[in-house]
């Protein structure tokens, strides 16, 4: 009866009254954003007096901001090749592997994730500052490969364990060297798995904070610190500007994924 | 398992072992080594600790941290149950529009979240224009600088961590049990509060736990919304380490934060090996 949408009675309208006002409340905030970043308020009043693209002029003409973003472009993408590559390898170990304690290392892969970032930020912080790795681009993308990892594990070992390992046997069966067979048998068969890791690899590194704070510095910064270091000082709409496009690269990565998902259930 | 050639291929530890390399070098190592420096630094000792435990104003970061976690942790399962009770039984095409609002929110830039509840919380925001437009309020409350502001962007964050763990119980429910409870007799409340929550009590208790550790630990919302003066204990661990320089301190912050954390976390592993029993 309470799991029978028809048979709720008066119940069906109140659950799905506490449904929509939810979804307005996570919804709106995101929406008001977007409709800010073309508001011609400096002072962010709202409804906006009138409509402008002179926010967006000024993240443009900035350099700053461009060299955030192309920055953490650029670590974002080292960091999705990293994490897909050693998260394969490592996934075959705990998926295929036969050697004991498996579990154990699955967990152990897990523990970034688990503890809070402060944390693994300021011990790395230390360590770089001994090794001369603060505001470098190796430090940031070590940071980030450390968070990622745990994701691109969960996501390719998923795909794995759906992949009948009897085909690449067969392919060995035919002929194929187990690396032959693993190339172009299994990686093809888990490309969905890899696609998925690969862009929440990507949107991991490129929407980190708490890490990049730690890491940066004044000539090397990623786009959340700009827009960190911005935030503490005023409430400017160019940073409304900023993170719609955030919004809709976001967007874009979900319709992939989406997509994604929908050829996988093809 | 029955692969006839797996033999030939060794254990297959090997291709563990860079992210295992990798991992012990940049997050082992390190993290073992912030922490062995809140008992040596400034000298052998426990004295970090002491002035942890001993100090008022640390006793207000850990009151603040362990309040502003609790009431998070509250109000996202009193949102998310209904919400997640909805979902997994409304017609599939109103929850793919539900279902695709809460991922966009969980995907949006954490910032770019946040300083949408900056701007709607400030003085002047919309939040308070709005209740005094309708007469609610004569003066603008102060909703940002404090841990109201918060608490309301930490569950607007935490939310999706909740609802999608308790979606996934409700779902596996046999509806056939809730149907049985009506046949006996049962009123939806009584049916509600008798069978409905208990079966899903595994679902709301490790989606709660996961957002209590999440929200002792965070960082970005606290820092944001909460101001200098209300200060939670991860912001209290980046303040002695950078601005204050005092590892030994920072590193008896994060000891205590790490200890929470992995305690809790031992606490939801029992839970789900309870669940995989039963």
């Amino acid at each position: 009866m309470l799991l029978d949408f028809n048979k709720l009675g008066a119940w069906k309208w109140a659950l799905s009254a506490i449904c929509a006002v939810m979804s307005l409340f996570l919804l709106l905030p995101i929406l008001f954003i977007v409709a800010l970043s073309f508001g011609s308020s400096r002072w962010l009043i709202f409804p906006p007096p009138g409509w402008t693209l002179k926010w967006y002029e000024e993240l443009f003409a900035d350099p700053r901001w461009i060299g955030a973003a192309l920055t953490s472009a650029k670590i974002g993408v080292i960091v999705m090749v990293i994490s897909v590559a050693l998260g394969l390898l490592a996934s075959l170990a705990l998926v295929r592997g036969t050697f004991r304690g498996r579990e154990v290392l699955r967990a152990f892969f897990l523990t970034p994730m688990v503890l809070p970032v402060v944390i693994v930020a300021v011990a790395l912080y230390a360590a770089f500052l001994r090794l001369g790795l603060n505001g470098t681009l190796v430090g940031f993308v070590i940071a980030h490969v450390i968070v990622a990892l745990p994701f691109a594990i969960i996501t390719i070992t998923g795909a794995l364990e759906t992949f009948d390992p009897a085909i690449e046997d067969a392919a060995i069966l035919c002929g194929a060297s187990p690396w032959e067979a693993r190339l172009r048998v299994t990686l093809p068969g888990i490309r969905h798995g890899l696609f998925s890791a690969a862009i929440f690899s990507f949107l991991i590194s490129w929407d980190e904070v708490v890490l990049a704070i730690f890491m940066a510095s004044p000539s090397l910064q990623t786009l959340p610190v700009k827009v960190w270091t911005t935030l503490r000082q005023d409430l400017t709409p160019v940073i409304a500007a900023a993170s719609t496009l955030l919004v809709a690269l976001t967007v874009l990565l979900m319709i992939a994924a989406a997509v994604l998902r929908k050829g996988k259930s093809e | 398992m029955f692969s006839a050639a797996a033999p030939r291929r060794g254990s297959g530890l090997g291709f563990a072992m860079p992210a295992i390399l990798l991992l012990a070098a940049f997050f082992v190592i390190p993290v073992v080594f912030l922490l062995t420096r809140s008992v040596t630094e400034p000298q052998l000792g426990l004295q970090n600790y002491a002035a942890l435990v001993g100090s008022s104003t640390y006793a207000k970061v850990f009151f603040n941290t362990f309040f502003v976690a609790g009431v998070v942790t509250l109000v996202t399962v009193l949102i998310a149950f209904p919400v997640a009770w909805a979902l997994a039984i409304m017609p599939a095409r109103w929850s793919a529009v539900v279902f695709a609002i809460i991922l966009l929110s969980m995907w949006t830039n954490l910032l770019a979240r946040t300083y949408a509840w900056m701007v709607l919380l400030q003085q002047t925001g919309l939040i308070n224009r709005m209740l005094k437009a309708i007469g609610l309020i004569d003066q603008p409350l102060q909703l940002t600088n404090n841990l109201v502001g918060v608490t309301i962007g930490m569950v607007y964050i935490m939310l999706p961590f909740m609802i999608l763990p308790l979606l996934g119980v409700i779902k596996k429910i046999d509806p056939a049990i809730l149907q049985a409870a009506a046949l006996c007799g049962a009123t939806k409340w009584q049916a509600l509060t008798r069978v409905l929550v208990p079966l899903a009590t595994p679902g709301i208790a490790s989606g709660a736990l996961m957002v209590f550790v999440m929200s002792l630990g965070y960082f970005v919302t606290p820092s944001l919304l909460g101001g200098t003066a209300n200060m939670m204990l991860a912001e209290l661990i980046a303040q002695q380490v950078q601005s204050l320089v005092n590892w030994g301190m920072g590193g008896a912050a994060a000891f205590l934060l790490l200890l929470v954390t992995l305690g809790l976390y031992a606490v939801q592993l029992r839970f789900l090996d309870r669940k995989e029993a039963a």
